[in-house]
């Protein structure tokens, strides 16, 4: 072997370690990025920013003419220049800030899930971060692993790689990050850990803002179990309207564990909760202390050692999955069942098998001075039913009648009903005088009583349900989401988990259900009654994918039982093909198909494998279905946080852009100023944006119906007609009140802006007759402006408040903190000394600021109305018209009642 | 391939003869729209109109809301020449010409003939006040006569060059109209009263004033608008200077003296005050 490595056996780890120092850890060396400084330099040169330089260039310039000619006029060329260039370097390093926040997120998702290798060392396997790997390292590799290094298969049975290069040599190389498709685990030896450059994976197709607001949303999702592999995922997990589920491990606890218990002819329900809170049932009868007995000594499953401070049901044991259940039980209920199997000392065993299906072992009795042996009994009910004559009732031993009979068969079915796998359980004491100390028991030839024993009863097992999940389920069903169970189980189990999380609900029936209670043939039943289908997978290949539509059409609750991994995919295809937008969970290779067909594949973090994780969208670190449910919220939210913030944008540039449109085109005199404007952008505008995006959710986000992505985008028509013109007007209306107030009729406006602007005219006469010299109207121009400007807060405010809450009432969320801030930012500006020469802001008259307000608080009145009639027909397609049109003819009539409000104030 | 799939559904999305759509929308569902957003528009074009006339109709007609900018009234000379600048030649008749031209189609409403035959001799050194009675208006209000010939050597009527051709040339000063200003007070009118600017008082010479100390009589106050005194003549103002330094530029202010209105305003030029710049070339 090269490498100084043993085949068998592997390095040691004292070498390995000093090997590791040399060569330093396994890992690619990420690509080197662009410096910091870069990404700073590019934040103040993009293309407004540039803009943004030159015309401050050009301010300085013009300052240094006026300087040079020795005539300072005004300080406003170098007011606007030093605005700019803040401005620029303001928002330059906003914007640095949350490029490196986001991208410091996203780098830090990959050491969530970290790749673990198979690694044989001093002949021990051991589990390691694949970043610990050395050159000579033997690594196990099994199907669905990435190969954690540059590898060189030793020893391989049935591998398959999808890009193998060197396929015919014995010993073929394997490079890292291929995936192990199939083929039982295998030896390989690491060759060269070696340190190529990373390609770069993650690369952001958004505009900024987007950007930020993914992968901080990213960041809260990580820190509930769920990893987002691509960004885009996020927003996708909103619109799910189909969520495929596995059922082992996602919705339950993907551990045994003992559900019902039936002695003295009674069922008792044993705590299956994950954290031991539930109720006990009463542990006082002594058929329970002889049940109890004999599931504690039947029973080959032991705890690995040094476990003690580990809380019970989280112990690691060696046994199947039904003995550990067992083993668990009885240490929770009886307690340290190792010393208590000490006691009664056991003689020998016969290990379950397929043909016997039961279990026995003969024990000497705890008391020394009873020389009986005991013989315990476990296995499938109706075997053990066979061996038994007598049963235990509240510790005595009665005959086992027809009566008892029947009793234990209706037991036996309603357990076995709930899905449960049931074991029965009998002993018996051996005669002392057939059966005398020293007595070589037999277990081949079976020398010893094995039938007219003492039934003590029934226990049975279930993989419980997660606690959280029914609520989850719940969760999903008012929020639209089909939540469908496939399973590689078996149909009743599947069925019982099923109903038992919620995801076939109290009452539905399944069409076999309504032919027995209906006492009619299955073929009679009507398809469309039954809400419920458990299908299986032996169904599913005879079905045609119409089939399988029409089945997943008809029938909201569906189940597919003993499914392939395989058949996961047609599943989702078929899903699909309904117009679905689905999420899958998976944890095996097989299911990667599945996951990559889905619109979000979710990988298991703790059950998957690498195969899985590769191929999904998403990663659970807790392997559970309810954190599925936190991330649709959460994409939910962003989708709803975006729309609000693009629709605020869009509200507030249209009123800053159609001043200039006005100006241009009817000659007006400029209504909105540069430094306003930049005030607007800077001042008032950051706190709301940003609010909006980081916006909490609506707390009806889960009532509603998966929202359709090819319908429903980011801005839709109805957003953009009231914003648009609404605000404009309103500002408008503001501007000429303020003009023809002070003497300007909006008709003279009309094509005044020439003479206006005339700096020589110190004579312009208004509507009145009299006449203002060019500063005064220079005065009256920034009065113009302020007003503008309070206009547009107030739009702000009005727009803030339906913005974030498109669906609820704005009075369910308070948030009078932002009008606050709007209006002490708007006083400030207006009231504080000194503002009109240097920001070109004036004191206003108080009327000004409330002649939006009723345009404002129509607005508000407007969407709260559509807002009441979305939710009161949520999702209705022509309702947004009929709506509007309401509404309007509504503000009609308000308008007019206004205006004479506005005559009587003035 | 990709390519094509991706043209076609482009090219589907512009027109899908199968469902008859046209860009993702059908015939009908256009017009639809249409309709909407017409009647939409015409909805919103309405509601700004109707606003917009409820506001007007909130306004007087004679006398503006607020009047926040016209606290100190602006000054105007006339001629205004280029810039404010008045430089001419005297030997030069063209260079000069316009300035006449100005003065007299400036002047010529404030004939004698026109005057005596439009307005009204009132009383002065008084204020004209004409209230309106509570309901009844008293509309239109008179205005009082200001006869061309007040301005005696600058009236243009004794000297038809205004003392251009001299080099002893009339400017006129005017005071902006400011509805309802009553400008002096204590019965004192308000005056003008112009210095140079730097220190060249010997360059500016003698300045004589017409009417007399260059006074704005009261009885021209207060002013009504252009709607109720329809003739109102706005009282004027006239320097001749008389022995200015020529070839040489001189900077002149002229301010309104009056005990209420300010007329130190930095940032307005012309706010009270007026300046200008006068220089007259001569080859002698």
């Amino acid at each position: 072997m090269r490498y100084s490595t043993s085949i068998t056996k592997g390095l040691s780890s004292t070498f390995a370690q000093e090997v590791l120092e040399r060569d330093g850890p396994n890992e690619l060396k990420p690509p080197k990025g662009t410096p910091e400084y870069v990404k700073f330099a590019r934040q103040l040169a993009g293309g407004l920013q540039c803009l943004m330089w030159v015309a401050a260039v050009i301010c300085f310039i013009a300052f240094g003419i006026e300087i040079s000619k020795g005539e300072i006029s005004g300080y406003d060329d170098l007011y606007l220049a030093i605005t700019l260039i803040a401005v620029v370097v303001v928002t330059g390093c906003f914007g640095y800030y949350q490029e490196f926040k986001s991208t410091n997120i996203i780098a830090s998702f990959k050491n969530l899930v970290p790749q673990q290798a198979l690694v044989i060392r001093d002949g021990q396997k051991n589990q390691i971060n694949a970043n610990l790997l050395v050159v000579g390292d033997l690594v196990e590799i099994k199907g669905g692993d990435r190969v954690p290094a540059d590898i060189r298969v030793i020893t391989s049975q049935g591998c398959k790689v999808p890009n193998i290069q060197n396929t015919p040599r014995t010993h073929p190389i394997l490079f890292r990050s291929t995936v192990w498709l199939s083929g039982t685990e295998r030896i390989c030896e690491c060759m060269f850990p070696c340190k190529e450059l990373e390609k770069e994976t993650l690369q952001s197709v958004y505009f900024p803002p987007l950007q930020v607001c993914l992968s901080l949303t990213a960041k809260r999702l990580a820190r509930k179990n769920c990893v987002v592999k691509n960004l885009e995922a996020v927003e996708t997990l909103g619109s799910t309207s189909v969520l495929c589920s596995d059922k082992t491990g996602t919705l339950t606890q993907n551990r045994m564990t003992v559900a019902h218990l039936w002695f003295d002819n009674m069922i008792h329900a044993a705590d299956t909760t994950e954290d031991q809170s539930g109720q006990s049932f009463d542990q006082s009868s002594e058929t329970w202390r002889a049940l109890g007995r004999v599931a504690s000594l039947c029973n080959r499953a032991v705890f690995k050692p040094n476990q003690e401070t580990v809380p019970i049901p989280k112990r690691i044991v060696v046994g199947d999955a039904s003995e550990t259940a067992l083993l668990k039980f009885t240490e929770l209920t009886i307690g340290n069942i190792i010393d208590y199997r000490g006691r009664f000392k056991k003689i020998c065993e016969v290990p379950f098998n397929s043909t016997n299906k039961f279990q026995l072992s003969i024990h000497e009795l705890e008391d020394p001075l009873d020389l009986r042996y005991l013989l315990v009994m476990k296995g499938a009910p109706e075997r053990i039913l066979e061996r038994c004559s007598t049963i235990l009732i509240k510790g005595q031993e009665l005959p086992l009648d027809e009566q008892w009979k029947e009793a234990f068969q209706t037991a036996y079915m309603d357990l076995g009903g709930l899905g449960e796998r049931v074991l029965g359980f009998c002993h018996i004491y051996l005669n002392e005088k057939e059966f005398p100390r020293g007595y070589t028991f037999d277990t081949d030839e079976m020398n010893f009583t094995t039938s007219g024993l003492c039934f003590a009863g029934l226990i049975s097992m279930i993989d419980p349900p997660r606690a959280t999940v029914p609520d989850a389920v719940m969760k999903c069903r008012t929020a639209g989401i089909r939540v469908v169970m496939v399973t590689g189980d078996h149909p009743i189990t599947a069925r019982a988990i099923a109903a038992n999380v919620g995801i076939i609900s109290e009452g539905s029936e399944t069409v076999e259900d309504i032919a027995t209670r209906l006492r009619i043939p299955v073929e009679q039943v009507k398809k469309s009654d039954a809400r419920a289908c458990v299908i299986n997978g032996g169904q599913l290949k005879d079905m045609t994918s119409d089939e399988l539509d029409d089945a997943l059409r008809n029938h909201p609750e569906m189940v597919f039982a003993r499914t392939s991994p395989q058949q996961k995919l047609i599943i989702v295809e078929s899903c699909q093909r309904l117009g679905s937008i689905v999420a899958v969970t998976g944890d095996g290779v097989n299911d990667s198909p599945a996951l990559k067909k889905a619109d979000i594949g979710i990988a298991m973090g703790i059950a998957g494998s690498d195969a899985a994780k590769n191929a999904a969208d998403m990663i659970l670190l807790d392997d559970n279905f309810a954190s599925i449910v936190t991330g649709v919220e959460q994409g939910r939210l962003i989708f709803d946080n975006l729309k609000k913030s693009i629709a605020y944008t869009l509200t507030k540039n249209i009123p800053e852009l159609t001043p200039y449109l006005i100006y241009i085109t009817v000659s007006v005199p400029l209504p909105l100023g540069c430094i306003t404007i930049l005030f607007i952008e800077l001042a008032t505008d950051i706190f709301p944006s940003v609010s909006l995006a980081y916006e909490k959710a609506e707390s009806d986000i889960m009532h509603l119906k998966p929202r359709n992505p090819r319908r429903d985008r980011l801005v839709n028509e109805a957003l953009a007609v009231y914003s648009y013109f609404q605000i404009g007007m309103m500002c408008f209306t503001d501007y000429f009140t303020a003009m023809a107030q002070e003497g300007w009729f909006p008709l003279l406006c009309v094509g005044l802006r020439s003479q206006w602007e005339d700096v020589r005219l110190q004579d312009l006469q208004d509507s009145y007759g009299q006449e203002w010299t060019y500063s005064q109207r220079l005065y009256q121009e920034y009065t113009c402006y302020t007003v503008f400007f309070v206009s547009i807060e107030v739009c702000q405010i009005a727009d803030v408040l339906i913005r974030k809450t498109r669906r609820l009432s704005a009075f369910q969320q308070g948030f009078f903190r932002l009008v606050l801030f709007q209006l002490c930012l708007g006083n400030l500006l207006c009231y504080c000394p000194g503002m009109p020469n240097i920001f070109n802001f004036m004191p206003i008259r108080v009327q000004w600021w409330f002649v939006p307000l009723p345009y404002g608080i129509l607005i508000f009145v407007y969407d709260e109305i559509r807002k009441l009639a979305v939710r009161r027909h949520p999702g209705s397609k022509y309702h947004t018209y009929f709506v509007k049109l309401f509404v309007h003819s509504l503000i009609f009539f308000f308008g007019h009642h206004w205006d004479k409000t506005v005559s009587w104030l003035c | 391939m990709a390519k094509g799939d991706k043209k076609n559904e482009w090219k589907e999305f512009f027109w899908n003869p199968r469902t008859r759509e046209f860009c993702g929308r059908t015939a009908s569902s256009w017009g639809l729209i249409f309709l909407f957003y017409l009647a939409f528009y015409i909805f919103l074009a309405g509601m700004f109109i109707l606003t917009m006339y409820v506001m007007l109709l909130t306004l007087d007609d004679n006398k503006p809301t607020y009047q926040d900018r016209l606290a100190t009234p602006g000054l105007m000379i006339r001629p205004k020449g280029e810039e404010m600048e008045i430089i001419y030649a005297k030997e030069n008749t063209e260079s000069w010409d316009t300035h006449v031209q100005a003065l007299n189609s400036f002047l010529s409403p404030y004939n004698d003939s026109v005057q005596e035959q439009k307005n009204y001799a009132c009383k002065p050194d008084q204020y004209f006040k004409q209230e309106d009675s509570d309901s009844v208006k008293n509309n239109p209000k008179r205005s009082c006569q200001f006869r061309r010939s007040i301005l005696e050597d600058c009236s243009g009527l004794t000297d038809r060059y205004y003392g251009y051709d001299e080099g002893k040339p009339c400017i006129i000063i005017k005071l902006n109209r400011v509805i309802g200003m009553l400008p002096g007070k204590d019965g004192q009118a308000p005056s003008i009263s112009c210095a140079p600017k730097i220190d060249d008082t010997d360059k500016m010479g003698e300045v004589a004033y017409f009417p007399r100390n260059g006074t704005f009589n009261l009885m021209y106050f207060p002013y009504y608008g252009k709607k109720a005194q329809v003739n109102y003549s706005q009282p004027l103002v006239a320097i001749k200077f008389l022995n200015i330094t020529l070839n040489t530029e001189i900077n002149v202010e002229c301010k309104i003296i009056a005990n209420n209105i300010p007329n130190l305003n930095e940032r307005d030029k012309f706010a009270g005050r007026v300046s200008f710049k006068l220089r007259i070339n001569s080859r002698n």
